[in-house]
């Protein structure tokens, strides 16, 4: 069991999440996706992204449209089709349970470590 | 010093050191290696294209004044490598370790997270991802799930069949990257190869020594040279096969073809489905311990470049990993050989170019001379039916390519999405073209599968004179040409004239015979003959001819036409005219019959006539009164 695999592993279940909700704002093209991610502290490579966008499209997630760019080839601006919009929902709600269980399950963890900390130095 | 070079990438001119270009070329096959497994995965690289070109354009545009490897590395540092991207081929890798290379498919569907649907639907599409020249044959194939070499060799061997069929295929279909669906394939074997790796790919392929086939290809050359040197004592036993140039140049052609139509095995992948597996490993494992010299490692990074998804299994997957890398490089190190592939492919492609422009000439030829050809429709194809075939026929095969085709440039111009559908009703449309065309031609062929004649002896009065003087009866009314729009020496020679009422038609296929009579007076015969379906619709044609011969005393009156109803149209009709000439006198043509005097009758009066004489010399009718001036020497 390497600590690797699976921190890939908590990344990449929340990646698809994190991507639909960017785009649900604000119809984004991949660069400002990776933008925004570094921006969140979230480290995202390209190669990984679009194959992700790609299949969310072909899935029918996703819709794009191609927008001229100034300073290079035309993009691709993804916006969520109303498949899309359900399958944000489902994805959030299922975040929402998730955060809320893991929080409070690792809340306890937090404290008493800090507690036994404090013990320490005390 | 750094060499710099202009490339085109996705529609952009970048300024690029070529060491920098070699790098982002191998990084860009890398991901197409890798994405070639992912539904739409060309679609994925050429994003990752776009986003890499759109990367460069900021770079130049903050004043620097071409790409280095530096900004190329820096840019793959920030899309990733393959190894390094992590959506999911991992999990699966280490779920099924044993998973064999050949089933992509239950990989796909196992590792797709969303609900995409696993199968597609069958359809056939052109091959993108594995192309000669079109990739329809490779498309084709993948439906079929055959190697796509078979569908080539049976296109190169009905070339002149196929050629158009091609071509349509070409425009009508969707153009797709398609992952081959066979686990066993014709590949070139770069790693065993002398000339193009033909050999060393059917050795692969039917797993036996590289010799064999080597051999078979040199056989007749190598006999051929035991054949030349006499002085070997075995050579007479050659002596008897024809082992000329001409089998050496069709297998050099064999191979060439091959060359051409067989794919290059560069990937592990490739190398896989050309070899199988277990033959595969064994030979890298030989590869390894050899550990090929000369590979220069051109990017600084330490994996391999091909780093492909399947993995072999498990406790291979270190040896099969390291060893691809100087495998899959090995052709990049012979240039001369790839120039020489190129070159042939050149010149491959050239000749093709040339052979579609004659074939298109032919075709735009046909179309000019089908309009001139138009008036002389009724000479051959009744009216009712069969022109009724010959419009739809001429429809089905001209409009529908000259329609689909433009409708298909001015869709490309427009940029709007092909529809298959049009282009496969236009194909269907125009093979049942070729289907009536068939059908009409089958049957106006028909109208001449027999050759009929009849015979009817002219009542001439006893000629006292000892010379009968044979005259031209000029027709007596105009007429309108068919020919008008030929040269004089055309194959159409014999084609007839059009009465001025359009009820008949004139020929002049007109022969004139003569031969020495048995008995003491002049006799003449007319011989009509004419081709038709059957022997009873050429006989009835021949019993509507008009010829009337007439005399006037020791003249006699030929007319200058054939006159038959306008309804037979052309069926050869001839008349011969033989005259013949008792011994001590002769005859005389007129110079207005001259024309008739050497034409040869057609074969079946040729049966009639004894003595046929070839050769008619026309002797001088005013100057040498010879006795019998008419006759040549073989007329006996």
């Amino acid at each position: 069991m390497n600590v690797e695999n699976t921190q890939s592993q908590m990344r990449k279940g929340v990646l698809e999440y994190c991507i639909l909700s960017i785009i649900r704002k604000k119809e984004a093209y991949p660069g400002d996706i990776i933008d925004k991610m570094k921006g969140a502290g979230l480290q995202l490579l390209e190669g990984t992204l679009y194959p992700l966008l790609n299949r969310l499209k072909n899935a029918g997630v996703l819709s794009y449209r191609w927008v001229e760019s100034t300073s290079g080839p035309p993009r691709k601006y993804f916006q969520l089709t109303p498949k899309g919009e359900e399958f944000y929902l489902l994805l959030q709600s299922t975040w929402n349970e998730l955060a809320s269980g893991v929080e409070a399950l690792t809340r306890d963890q937090h404290e008493t470590n800090d507690t036994g900390e404090i013990v320490d130095d005390a | 010093m750094k060499k710099v070079i202009n490339i085109n990438f996705q529609g952009q001119v970048i300024a690029i050191e070529e060491d920098a270009y070699e790098i982002l070329k191998q990084y860009i096959e890398s991901l197409q290696d890798y994405f070639s497994h992912e539904e739409g995965g060309d679609e994925i690289v050429n994003d990752i294209e776009s986003r890499i070109a759109e990367l460069f354009g900021n770079r130049l545009k903050h004043g620097i004044s071409c790409i280095t490897d530096e900004d190329v590395e820096a840019i793959i540092e920030s899309i990733g490598r393959p190894r390094d991207f992590d959506v999911d081929y991992e999990e699966t890798r280490t779920a099924e370790p044993d998973a064999s290379f050949n089933d992509h498919k239950a990989r796909a569907g196992s590792t797709g997270s969303q609900a995409h649907s696993a199968e597609e639907p069958r359809r056939l599409y052109r091959n993108s991802g594995d192309q000669t020249i079109g990739g329809v044959c490779s498309g084709i194939a993948h439906y079929l799930k055959i190697d796509p070499v078979w569908v080539r060799i049976i296109f190169v061997l009905l070339f002149g069949l196929l050629f158009w069929v091609y071509i349509i295929l070409w425009i009508v279909l969707k153009s797709r990257h398609l992952e081959s669906n066979v686990t066993k394939r014709f590949y070139r074997n770069p790693g065993d190869r002398v000339l193009g790796g033909v050999c060393g790919g059917l050795a692969a392929y039917f797993k036996i020594d590289s010799w064999i086939p080597r051999v078979l290809f040199l056989l007749p050359l190598i006999l051929n040279l035991i054949g030349m040197v006499s002085i070997f004592p075995l050579s007479r036993i050659f002596d008897h096969f024809d082992f000329n140039w001409n089998i050496n140049g069709s297998m050099a052609v064999v191979y060439l073809v091959l060359w051409i139509i067989i794919p290059e095995a560069k990937t592990v992948k490739q190398k896989l489905e050309m070899m199988g597996e277990e033959e595969y490993i064994r030979s890298i494992r030989e590869k390894v311990n050899d550990n090929a010299p000369g590979t220069k490692n051109r990017t600084n990074s330490n994996q391999p470049l091909h780093d492909t998804p399947p993995a072999p299994p498990a406790g291979t997957s270190y040896s099969a990993k390291t060893s691809s890398n100087a495998f899959s490089r090995a052709p990049e190190q012979s240039g001369c050989l790839n120039g020489l592939v190129v070159l042939l492919k050149i010149i491959f492609f050239t000749l093709v170019g040339i052979f579609a422009l004659v074939l298109l000439s032919v075709f735009v030829g046909f179309l000019f001379t089908g309009t001139q050809l138009w008036p002389l429709k009724s000479l051959f194809i009744d009216s009712g039916y069969e022109t009724h075939l010959l419009i739809i026929s001429s429809c089905l095969l001209i409009l529908v390519p000259v329609v689909s085709i433009t409708a298909w440039i001015i869709r490309r111009l427009m940029k709007a999405k092909s529809r298959p559908v049009i282009g496969i009703i236009a194909a269907v449309l125009w093979i049942g073209g070729l289907a009536t065309t068939g059908l009409l031609a089958t049957r106006i062929v028909n109208k001449y599968n027999v050759e009929s004649s009849s015979e009817t002896t002219v009542n001439v009065a006893p000629v006292t004179a000892t010379k009968m003087y044979v005259e031209m009866l000029p027709y007596h009314d105009d007429y309108s040409e068919f020919k008008v729009i030929y040269s004089r020496r055309s194959p159409f020679d014999n084609l007839p004239y059009c009465t001025i009422n359009e009820d008949s038609l004139l020929y002049s296929n007109i022969n004139l015979q003569v031969r020495n009579s048995t008995d003491s007076l002049f006799h003449v015969r007319a011989i009509a003959a004419s081709r038709g379906r059957n022997l009873r619709s050429a006989k009835d044609d021949i019993m509507q001819f008009s010829y009337p011969i007439l005399q006037n005393d020791s003249v006699l009156f030929l007319p200058e036409f054939l006159t038959v109803p306008i309804e037979q149209g052309f069926r050869n009709q001839s008349i011969t005219v033989e005259i013949s000439v008792p011994a001590g006198k002769s005859v005389e043509i007129s110079d207005a019959l001259s024309d008739y005097k050497n034409s040869e009758p057609p074969a079946v009066v040729r049966k009639r006539i004894r003595n046929f004489s070839r050769t008619y010399m026309p002797g001088d009718s005013n100057l040498t009164p010879k006795p019998q001036i008419t006759l040549t020497t073989d007329t006996i």
